[in-house]
């Protein structure tokens, strides 16, 4: 048997691609529903080209050997010989699975940076927003300025405004001039106009202008202020403007979730654009046998190359042939997704920003000045001492919101660029979910 | 098709539809901010909406440290902002 985790646009492919010769496969997720956070829907996948959606959901559903295991959270995974168990919690319930063969899909959630107020109700991620409105049907706020950088901020822009929120602003840090780096990726992938011309169209029909250059630099009591920024993300002066909004959604692109492929001990490296992803052969098999991975977790890029990577990774891991057209779409997508991480950088000068009292770790509520005082004041040379001395990281979301964020600041008071080491071991968790000790030795479900 | 349902927080009785997650209710309901936090007593709310950043938590029929964006709420859930 073939576990598949996360169902979204990678798990599905490889779930569907692993049944094609009868396979037997059990689909984990953590939702109610099939597609993950970019087919998050509740009757009906909407947004561009949603028959992709629909096509695949078809197939799963109609596949005899896939079992979809929903709102099932994997707290851990561990090698029992040949095999590999997941352990996961399910409506309160312990329970696990085994099998011969794993395909970690687990998708990532959005990159935050912190400024003062990004701590205040109103202030959010993009992909809270959206999901919201997607996932639940609820339209977050009446006035919403939509920022950060990257083009997911288009598709939450434009879904928002069609809800009925009057977009009060749609702003990117990074020039769209960024693109002229990247001649040869756009050459190759000129489909992916259309799905500009989608969102033009939509932008237009809702009166939403972009702005570039720009960044939402503090939140409060209803008020955002937008800085103009130079390219290395450094305020420049005398040009910020006050903006009216009840709600900011700020986004930077995207982190994927490590946590589990770092449990079985599958190899990581850090990325072009300093995310840690996990090193996959051609054929998405990790550093460790029997461990297939695709999606965001191999590097962000978007959920056509989602797609490309877990049909790879499920023909792979069913033992079927893999046709060379696919090897080759994906080399295209990943030029496209190279390009992407080259257009819109997050860079250094966030770190200006913020203010000695403005919060860095949300879950213990720690202070910049504190991780600036246990630099200059106690000595700590690396995030991960200044953790110890400030908390910074050790609360309930295990530092997957500030962790990447401390490192950068304790890196530009000491001068010392972040090194690899520090950056994949501020990526890894030892459980994957919180789980408390009486779900542990409760009820044990194995199957 | 939805059925309506009704569940309390910190006492107030809370509409919405069957289905809907504890924090979107809310957030529907005009009830933006979810708890005080423990140390600086600051107001806190959804955050990253998926359940990765652990803001949302409330405390449902009494089970503190519950992702009020993951739960979905019930007909009859108690829920409180953490105290």
């Amino acid at each position: 048997m073939i576990i598949v985790i996360g169902a979204g646009p990678a798990g599905l492919a490889a779930a569907e691609a692993a049944s094609r010769n009868g396979s037997e496969v059990a689909l984990i997720d953590s939702s109610s529903r099939l597609g993950g956070q970019y087919w998050r829907h509740r009757s009906k996948v909407t947004g561009y080209r949603s028959n992709r959606a629909d096509e695949i959901f078809a197939k799963v559903s109609a596949a005899q050997s896939i079992t979809h295991i929903s709102e099932a959270n994997i707290w851990s995974a561990e090698r029992e010989g040949n095999l590999i168990r997941v352990n996961y919690l399910q409506g309160g319930i312990e329970s696990s699975l085994t099998a011969e063969k794993v395909i970690i899909a687990t998708g990532a959630y959005d990159r935050t940076l912190p400024f003062p107020g990004w701590d205040t109700p109103g202030s959010m991620t993009p992909g809270a927003a959206q999901s919201l409105l997607k996932g639940q049907g609820v339209l977050v706020g009446k006035r919403i300025i939509v920022a950060g950088t990257g083009p997911f901020l288009l598709p939450v822009a434009t879904g928002l405004a069609e809800a009925g929120a009057e977009i009060v602003a749609l702003i990117d840090a990074n020039s769209p001039l960024r693109w002229s780096l990247s001649p040869l990726a756009l050459l190759t992938n000129i489909t992916k106009f259309s799905e500009l011309v989608y969102y033009v169209r939509l932008m237009r029909k809702f009166r939403i202008r972009p702005h570039f250059g720009r960044a939402v630099t503090t939140f409060a009591n209803g008020v955002a202020t937008i800085s103009a920024v130079n390219s290395g993300f450094h305020i420049k002066s005398g040009k910020s403007q006050a903006m009216r909004a009840d709600v900011v959604a700020v986004g930077w692109g995207f982190v994927p979730d490590l946590s589990l492929g770092g449990i079985l001990g599958c190899a990581q490296r850090v990325d072009s654009d300093g995310t840690v992803i996990f090193e996959v052969d051609e054929n998405q098999l990790s550093s460790q046998p029997q461990i297939w991975i695709a999606g965001e977790a191999t590097g962000i890029g978007g959920a056509d190359l989602s797609l490309i990577e877990g049909e790879i990774a499920g023909l792979a891991a069913s033992g079927q042939k893999i046709r060379h057209a696919l090897l080759t779409e994906r080399v295209r997508k990943q030029r496209f997704a190279n390009a992407l991480k080259r257009s819109y950088p997050v860079r250094d000068g966030w770190r200006e920003w913020i203010t000695s009292n403005t919060t860095i770790c949300r879950c213990e509520e720690v202070k910049s000045q504190e991780i600036k005082d246990s630099v200059s004041e106690l000595g700590a040379e690396d995030s991960r001492t200044s953790k110890l001395f400030t908390r910074a990281g050790m609360g309930l979301c295990q530092g997957r919101m500030c962790s990447r964020n401390v490192s950068e600041i304790v890196s530009g008071i000491t001068q010392c660029a972040v090194t690899d080491g520090e950056r994949i071991a501020a990526s890894n968790r030892p459980i994957a979910a919180p789980i408390s000790l009486g779900q542990l030795s409760d009820g044990k479900n194995s199957r | 098709m939805t059925q309506t349902i009704t569940f309390t927080f910190n006492g107030n009785p809370i509409h919405c539809e069957e289905g809907q997650s504890i924090a979107a209710a809310l957030i529907n309901s005009d009830q933006r901010e979810l708890r005080k936090t423990r140390f600086g007593d600051e107001p806190r709310s959804i955050f990253c909406g998926i359940g990765i950043c652990f803001d949302c938590v409330v405390v449902v029929n009494g089970v503190a440290n519950q992702r009020s964006c993951l739960i979905e709420a019930h007909d009859g859930m108690k829920v409180e902002s953490a105290q």
